[in-house]
């Protein structure tokens, strides 16, 4: 299984969780959504694959560059 | 009967070696591209030039024979394949790097062809498109002080094509060392997806130098170096696309900087209004949405080329047609990053920015930014200097340049977009969704009077109070009245009223440098 790291792009708060797990993403769907400069960013899948892990809770606290969910591509 | 040959002796002499260097006789090496999937040197001309178009020079030169690793090496016109041609109607110096010599390696003789092309691409204003594929300086050449030490004016040359002719590269293969080094000076650099790769030095070298063992598409292929390092424009799915892409390119720009940039026909109506402009934008700041879709309303229908689309993507950069003019759109893209100018968005508009003033491409810079990247990573990449080369080349700047600010134009991100006066941009607009001021108005109330609202007896009522009030005052018809801007406008007549200013201005603003030597760019 070849799988890849959906990284966040900014420092911020995870504000709203939108894919579940075993979900099959398109490139650019929603993975889920970091509050940061008071917006809502979404942070989207960099190529199509299927949700294997989610790697962080709403209300988390995140770093730009921190990974926050898994996909199997 | 005299052994003396006659002229038409010597001509069939010179077609059957000329003859020799064409596909047709060269039946092993064209095999080997087949097999690899691959077009021939003489291929890519034919597909990228009108045709008929390309006269060849130096296509009958050897390789360097006082080279003893050279003596008995075959290099069908040293591996470089150049001339003249013309590109939809456009005469262009172009080169194409022929990989079945030598695996595209750069011979002393093919150096001396490109230096010369280099020259009369300078020399007659006429662009400069170079496709190159192979692994940098041959080794039988460069294991020779007698050549080597003398070093190559290429890069010299290359320096002497900036902001005077287009210069295009096309990474049609392997590209590391030579290829990346000539696309470092060039203003467009295009790649193909999983096929072609870039870098300083391949898998084997790097092997060699550090140990570290690589497959080259990891090291050095589209999506490393287009996508995440932004040293190429653009990546493309194949030959064909990459070509289309390089004429693309070159439609936009004028053949020198001393000519206007081609207009073409439109029918494309000037006052076309979108209804579309008024629900995209959402007055919600903290609603994101995707500028590029503003970008595509705006412009002439189908003209947007979009610059670095992989890379930075928090900040746009197309050119694209306004009334068949070209123009230069810089963006910043909510949808990314929310907008944020960190330091590759600053750098990637820094060189758009240069590249359209050079070639007297009209900027338009929509802003919607939440300012300038902040905290420890943002700190760590420079961006205290490195953001310096946007404001640097704004205030360089003289092409015609108009502000709108759709919605946020908040800090030193709203001056660096170009908001305002601060560059003395030809014109200033809002739309009436703008908001004005030096940071968010929720962070400015939580930092200055949190004191005050927290010891009110409500004190979230006393924060909504204080934020409504600033809110006021950071309106786009505050911001008018004061004429930090020139108008607010309806968002449906962005596209009319861009292409009237474009219109009506001088096609430069003043150049109020003083009389210096050269100025000096922070980075």
């Amino acid at each position: 299984m070849v799988t890849l790291d959906v990284v966040s792009e900014v420092t911020g708060t995870v504000w709203k969780i939108e894919a579940q797990v075993g979900q099959e993403l398109s490139p650019d769907d929603t993975v889920l959504v970091i509050e940061s400069m008071k917006m809502e960013i979404p942070i989207v899948a960099p190529q199509a694959g299927i949700v294997r892990e989610i790697l962080v809770q709403e209300a988390d606290m995140i770093h730009e560059g921190a990974p926050v969910a898994r996909l199997e591509v | 009967m005299s052994d003396e040959k006659t002229t038409r002796d010597l001509l069939s002499q010179l077609e059957a070696v000329r003859a020799g260097l064409m596909d047709e006789q060269r039946t092993e090496a064209v095999k080997k591209r087949r097999a690899q999937g691959a077009m021939t040197a003489r291929e890519r001309l034919d597909c990228l030039l009108d045709d008929g178009s390309f006269r060849e020079a130096g296509g009958l030169v050897q390789p360097d024979r006082s080279n003893v690793l050279s003596r008995k090496i075959e290099a069908p016109a040293d591996g470089a394949v150049m001339g003249v041609g013309r590109i939809e109607g456009r005469v262009v110096q172009v080169l194409a790097q022929d990989y079945t010599v030598l695996g595209g390696s750069i011979g002393a003789v093919a150096d001396r062809k490109m230096v010369r092309l280099i020259d009369c691409a300078v020399d007659s204003g006429q662009p400069l498109v170079m496709m190159l594929e192979g692994g940098g300086h041959r080794i039988q050449d460069g294991m020779n002080a007698a050549h080597f030490a003398a070093a190559s004016p290429v890069f010299n040359k290359l320096a002497l094509t900036s902001g005077w002719v287009p210069n295009v590269v096309a990474i049609m293969g392997q590209g590391f060392a030579g290829p990346t080094a000539y696309a470092a000076m060039a203003d467009f650099v295009v790649m193909i997806k999983e096929t072609s790769t870039m870098g300083m030095a391949g898998p084997a070298l790097v092997k060699a130098g550090t140990g570290e063992e690589i497959d080259a598409q990891t090291l050095g292929g589209s999506r490393r170096q287009a996508d995440q390092n932004g040293i190429a424009d653009l990546a493309v799915d194949d030959e064909q696309q990459c070509l289309v892409a390089v004429s693309r390119f070159l439609s936009y720009l004028p053949s020198n900087s001393a000519e206007g940039a081609p207009v073409q026909p439109f029918s494309d109506p000037v006052d076309r209004e979108d209804e579309e402009l008024l629900d995209l934008v959402s007055a919600n700041g903290r609603e994101v949405y995707d500028m590029r879709r503003v970008i595509d309303i705006i412009a002439d229908r189908d003209s947007v080329f979009e610059l670095k689309p992989g890379y930075a993507r928090n900040m746009l950069t197309c050119f694209a047609r306004l009334g068949g003019r070209p123009v230069g759109f810089m963006a910043n893209q909510p949808k990314r990053k929310g907008g944020v100018l960190d330091v590759a968005a600053c750098e990637k508009a820094a060189h758009f920015v240069a590249l359209c003033d050079a070639f007297g491409l009209p900027l338009v810079s929509l802003i919607d930014i939440p300012g300038l990247a902040i905290g420890p990573a943002a700190e760590d990449t420079g961006i205290g200097r490195r953001s310096g080369r946007l404001f640097y080349e704004m205030a360089t700047a003289t092409v015609p340049l108009v502000s709108i600010v759709l919605r946020k134009g908040y800090g030193g991100g709203y001056y660096a977009m170009g908001g305002g006066r601060a560059f003395n941009a030809t014109a200033a607009f809002a739309w009436p969704s703008a908001e004005i001021c030096a940071m968010s108005i929720q962070g400015a109330v939580d930092i200055a009077y949190r004191k005050e609202y927290e010891s009110a007896q409500d004190p979230q009522q006393s924060r909504q109070a204080m934020i409504d009030a600033i809110r006021e005052q950071t309106s786009a018809l505050h911001a008018a009245e004061d004429f930090g801007i020139d108008d607010v406008i309806d968002p449906r007549r962005t596209r009319q009223i861009l292409i009237e200013t474009f219109n009506t201005c001088a096609p430069r603003r003043p150049d109020r440098s003083p009389p210096r030597r050269r100025s000096i760019s922070p980075i």
